[in-house]
């Protein structure tokens, strides 16, 4: 082949692996936004919007699923991409080994982050790490130019050997940093590059059809597994090959390992990804003082060139191998512990070190690798180094634990400005709409089914037919409430969240226990080593939150039980973005039909703002977006946002309430019955429209009138469901303040877009929608059997 | 692209640094986007730029870095710039925070966004550096109606002295043309009269070598490598040994000791008591718990009463100006109102934090292919 036409670029890893894949072309993405591979993403919707790809790209509800969409797509036949980080690396693990053992390949970018306890989005290879089990070829770009580069050879590797290939680079340092590189200038040289290809069982070849996935045990699944091996095998002959084929294209030519005045070093540092670039400049440095050292780094994971490494480590005195992950209890990381290994079997004699550095993103300067060159001649017996962790100190440390608020405890809470008592049922309220006796009885299993589930004091009466009736509650009156959150968190000015969570709070006035799950509300109130939380709070990953409050509660109930903790109600409350009430939606609805006494409270500002505002669910249709770009191909999101409140409702439990800021005697209201079916009852949940000025691209100052026309317009109701009851809290028909959806949309810069007469028919199917759901809101609230 | 640019002065490795500081909102991620370009398309180098990156969050801090080289040279690095050949502040707030000027040298040289240029000197310590410089870019911007990050672009311009206004009105054209056509104009004229409005403040006597090494860091006398890294890094409160295990932090509410007033922009809420009818609207709509309402007395009925304002936590957003039903808050330009009449600190502390931490968190972006387009009133991040 003949070396073909180039052009320059100065991109980002994430941007120009989104440019690789578009020359490609892929037939799908299933994917699942998170940092720092979400650029992917958003670049590939970006050029999809301006018809510059066809790329169907699925944005799957999480990481799980979004591997499952990959799969599924992969058995089909397509040539399929996904791109991902951390935590969403793990949690679509299960799904990885499945793929490599029923042979469909795909090729996946994962720019490495970070996995940890205390959430962190910084990169390290704690993550990648994970992946080497799974059966997987992995290719570790160290650069912007490999990133391209790797992303082509990728895919005509997997396709050779029938596996699944990972991309793998440095997260924000490879990822963000903007570098010059170069890329073929045709599409048709890269995809002639990759070829055709070839499948060896069609799926939908129907006259001869095929079962994949057998359940399979002894004798035969080592078997498939010794295939794999082999295909791993097939894969260290071939690379080679590819890389070759590859070079005579573009001039680049790669190889196993990458090094830097290695071949007479008698120091050598070993390391992956971005550090390799810079511990070159310290070689230099080193090499000025007539030390011999070096560096090495290896661009291929999995296989693991292990032969290749025995011959390029043998004649070094001193080898240091550093790791930017630990595998905790170990000799050191996964790679570390790798290349002891090979060089225990090929019987090298060099002194060998590990040393763990970086973590969470820590940078890595020309200084540190300096002092690894040190740490790696100096004459000791330790053999693993932690670099980089502090003491601390002590002196300070003490002076910041000295109180700045007192505990919130119970009695500074209960104002009395909110009560929340039972109320008789008028039976001439329902007279006119059905039978009041059955109704009663429905009520009455209702509450029935529930009790056997352990409660702590549910009330002698509560088989009668009431509802919660609240006193008080009134604006002047519950600003006595001692502030839950403490101020100087970092949301942006005019951001609803800390607004809505106030409001929430200022009506409940006994103790709170508070989860938050990841997102805006999390990150800008606990950035370590600062907290805004003046009680009890815990953070989970949001795919999991309502369990992990379900678990809390349930223990605190116990001990109260068993006289371990004082009697006293606790309201435990789980708060969410709309995005975490995406990815974790099986978890909120699971916590809920399991009826566990708490209340689940959900801040929807219609995104995954904390990322960079790509769409979520619950974004209206039309909005533009990261990933819903607008442009000659596209018109912004493509479906409706999720009824989230109805699916809470079709659980059953006791409440279901949504709240609005512009209606603060309804939210306050709400939010304190909310908590007494919480504390007394079972699962509660509530939900408020929340602002999010920047990405909804409004004045912050006006964000409450944005709000008021999201209810008005009926886009956002404002009802309650109590008891399997609904009730419309506020209908802008009767008060004749009921606007077009288009009046709302047009307020936000997201959505003004809208107003063009090109865009009418996307706002006449939100518009119809809207009324729809209103519609049945309405009849809802005139028949209790609805 | 014929033109090679032969960069005046460059470090040890062969890299003219140049460090960005603002706050997210202020353009500085996307000024140094642009920069980044500039040097490879028009100027004939080599070129990175990169910001300082995590939650996206607006008003909070953001640091950019630009490094340039020849063409014919890798530029290696990965990490940030410790040593700046120029320092651009976006801010003059920001100058209260030390790590703003850190690592600055003698050969620096720094430009700074501020009304009073002539006040300047009083804020810089004794550190000498190659020159400061400063524009009044906020007023630039309103009065060509572009923005902040482009007026600062033609300030840097000028200081550099290596990049001509014509190839900052390509790179302009190229990064904004296709998205706001119709502002370009406006935005070229907004980095013109940064070129031609930034001024020397105060020379302060930094020396003729411009080479920045890391002098500034490296004046302690340190036995090994290991040793100059540690005693060169900020004491760390919450170590290994101190920290709680887990992560878990026992000091509740401590993000109260931050002050976010660097996050206004200009404007913040007046307060006028004898208009307020203690209706407590502010309160609800107060992202960040402003308001001190206590209890008291009003026309003669006991109920919770607005005593004021506290001005550390206030981000300038006027949700209260916009929801107060009897204009008892009014938005005010801060600058006219020095005094801070009904400023009230956090009434729930138990004691006065030892000092207030401007500007709060940590730097932050992690999406870029949205970050040019137009956000916030007045928003690019």
């Amino acid at each position: 082949m003949q070396g073909c036409k180039q052009i320059m670029e100065f991109a980002s890893g994430n941007e120009i692996a989104a440019i690789a894949i578009k020359q490609i072309g892929y037939d799908l993405m299933g994917y699942y936004p998170i940092t720092p591979s979400t650029q992917i993403a958003e670049s590939l919707d970006l050029m999809k919007a301006e018809g510059k790809t066809d790329l169907i790209m699925i944005a799957a509800e999480g990481e799980h699923s979004a591997a499952g969409i990959c799969y599924g797509a992969a058995v089909g036949g397509g040539r399929v991409i996904n791109a991902t980080s951390a935590n969403g690396l793990l949690y679509a693990l299960e799904q990885f080994p499945v793929q490599s053992g029923t042979r469909y390949p795909m090729v996946m970018n994962v720019a490495c982050r970070t996995v940890s306890g205390p959430l962190s989005i910084k990169g390290d290879h704690s993550d990648i790490m994970y992946m080497l089990n799974a059966g997987w070829p992995i290719l570790f770009a160290h650069s912007v130019q490999q990133v391209y580069d790797f992303n082509i050879v990728a895919l005509r590797l997997a396709e050779a050997v029938r596996l699944p290939v990972v991309v793998a680079y440095d997260g924000f340092f490879t990822s963000h940093q903007k570098r010059r590189c170069m890329r073929f200038e045709r599409d048709e040289d890269v995809r002639n590059f990759i070829g055709k290809k070839n499948e060896p069982y069609p799926f939908f070849d129907l006259e001869h059809p095929i079962t994949v996935g057998s359940y399979m045990n002894e004798p035969d699944i080592i078997n498939n597994r010794y295939q794999l091996h082999l295909a791993m095998k097939e894969a260290k002959n071939i690379l080679p090959e590819i890389f070759e084929q590859y070079s005579t294209l573009c001039g680049r030519s790669y190889k196993w390992w990458e090094g830097y005045c290695h071949e007479d070093a008698e120091t050598l540092l070993v390391l992956l990804g971005s550090s390799f670039d810079t511990a070159t400049v310290a070689v230099d440095r080193l090499r000025k003082q007539g030390k011999k050292v070096g560096v090495l780094t290896l661009s291929v994971l999995r296989p693991f060139p292990e032969e290749e490494l025995a011959e390029l480590l043998r004649h070094a005195d001193h080898i240091l191998i550093a790791d930017r992950q630990d595998s905790y209890g170990g000799a050191g990381g996964n790679f570390s512990m790798e290349i002891r290994a090979v060089l225990q079997k090929y019987g090298c004699m060099g002194k060998v070190k590990s040393l763990v550095y970086g973590l969470g993103g820590k940078d890595f300067y020309v200084e540190d690798a300096l002092a690894m060159f040190e740490t790696a001649e100096e004459n000791d017996s330790k053999t693993l180094y932690y670099y980089g962790a502090e003491k601390g100190s002590f002196q300070q440390a003490k002076l910041e634990q000295e109180m700045l608020f007192a505990p919130l405890s119970a009695e500074r809470t209960n104002i009395s400005a909110t009560v929340v008592q039972e109320k008789q049922i008028e039976s001439q309220q329902y007279s006119e709409d059905g039978n009041i006796t059955e109704y009663k009885h429905l009520a009455d299993d209702n509450i029935t089914e529930d009790t056997h589930l352990e409660k702590g004091n549910i009330t002698e009466d509560t088989h009668l037919m009431k509802n919660k009736q609240v006193i008080g509650g009134q604006i002047n009156q519950t600003a006595a409430m001692p502030k839950r959150l403490a101020p100087g968190h970092g949301a942006c000015p005019g951001c609803g969240i800390p607004v809505n969570v106030n409001m929430l709070l200022r009506a409940i006035e006994d103790p709170v226990v508070l989860l938050f799950q990841t997102g805006c509300g999390m990150i800008v109130t606990t950035p370590y080593p600062k907290t805004s939380f003046k009680v009890p709070y815990l953070h989970n990953l949001f795919q999991n939150g309502a369990a992990t409050l379900s678990g809390l509660a349930e223990i605190c109930y116990r001990k109260q039980k068993k006289g371990e903790l004082p009697e006293g109600d606790i309201v435990f409350i789980m708060v969410s973005g709309d995005g975490g009430m995406d990815i974790g939606m099986g978890s909120a609805l699971s916590t809920a039909l399991r009826g566990h006494r708490l209340l689940m409270f959900e801040y929807d500002n219609g995104g995954y703002m904390n990322t960079g505002y790509q769409f979520s669910y619950s974004t209206p249709k039309g909005a533009v977006s990261s990933t819903s770009h607008v442009g000659s191909n596209q018109y912004g999101k493509q479906y409706f946002h999720k009824d989230m409140p109805q699916l809470m409702a079709a659980t059953g439990i006791p409440y279901v309430a949504t709240v609005a800021e512009s209606n603060p005697a309804d939210f306050i209201k709400k939010a304190a019955k909310a908590a007494d079916y919480a504390k007394k009852e079972g699962c509660a949940y509530v939900k408020a429209i929340s602002a999010c000025p920047l990405n909804w691209n409004d004045a912050p100052d006006k964000e409450r009138r944005v709000i008021e026309a999201a209810v008005n317009c009926c886009y956002f109701p404002l009802y309650e469901v109590e008891r399997g009851i609904t009730t419309l809290s506020y209908d802008p028909q009767k008060t004749g303040k009921k606007i077009p959806v288009l009046d709302w949309l047009s307020m936000m810069g997201r959505t003004k877009h809208l107003k063009k007469e090109e865009y009418g028919v996307v706002v006449e199917s939100l518009q119809k929608e809207v009324d729809r759901r209103f519609l049945c809101l309405q009849a809802k609230s005139e028949n209790p059997y609805l | 692209m014929e033109k090679k640019v032969v960069l005046p002065i460059t470090d040890e490795n062969g890299y003219y640094q140049i460090r960005l500081e603002s706050i997210g909102g202020l353009g500085a991620n996307l000024c140094g986007k642009m920069l980044g370009e500039l040097g490879l398309k028009y100027l004939g180098l080599n070129s990175v730029s990169f910001s300082s990156y995590g939650s996206e969050k607006k008003g909070t801090p953001v640091k950019g870095y630009i490094r340039y080289s020849a063409a014919d040279l890798d530029i290696k690095l990965h990490s940030p710039i410790k040593n700046p050949h120029l320092l651009v502040v976006f801010h003059d707030a920001l100058l209260s925070d030390p790590s703003v000027l850190k690592g600055c040298e003698s050969g620096t040289d720094i430009i700074v966004n501020t009304v009073n240029g002539k006040e300047l000197q009083k804020t810089f310590g004794a550190e000498k550096y190659h020159c400061v410089y400063s524009l009044d870019a906020q007023k630039i911007a309103i009065e060509t109606k572009s923005r902040i990050n482009v007026v600062m672009l033609g300030a840097m311009a000028k200081v550099m002295g290596f990049v001509e206004l014509k190839d900052l009105n390509e790179i302009c054209k190229d990064s904004l043309g296709k998205k706001y056509p119709a502002s370009l104009s406006q935005n070229i004229d907004g980095i013109r009269r940064g070129y031609e409005e930034v001024d020397i403040a105060f020379e302060n006597g930094g020396g003729k070598d411009r080479n920045c090494k890391g002098n500034a860091t490296k004046e302690k006398d340190c036995k090994s490598v290991q040793e100059s890294v540690d005693c060169n890094r900020d004491v760390l409160i919450w170590g290994y040994e101190t920290a709680p295990i887990g992560g878990i932090n026992t000091c509740f509410g401590n993000s109260v000791v931050n002050d976010l007033s660097p996050s206004r922009q200009g404007y913040f809420p007046v307060f006028i008591p004898e208009k307020c009818i203690n209706c407590g609207l502010c309160d609800t709509t107060c992202p960040d718990m402003v308001f001190q309402f206590q209890k008291g007395e009003f026309k003669g009925r006991e109920m919770m009463v607005n005593k004021g304002l506290d001005y550390y936590h206030c981000k300038g957003c006027l949700r209260c100006v916009d929801v107060c039903p009897v204009h008892a808050l009014v938005s005010g330009v801060e600058a006219e109102h020095p005094d801070k009449k009904y400023f009230m600190p956090n009434q729930e502390l138990l004691r006065k934090p030892g000092n207030y931490e401007k500007a709060g968190y940590d730097g932050y972006i992690t999406s870029e292919a949205f970050l040019t387009e137009q956000r916030m009133k007045g928003g690019e991040v």
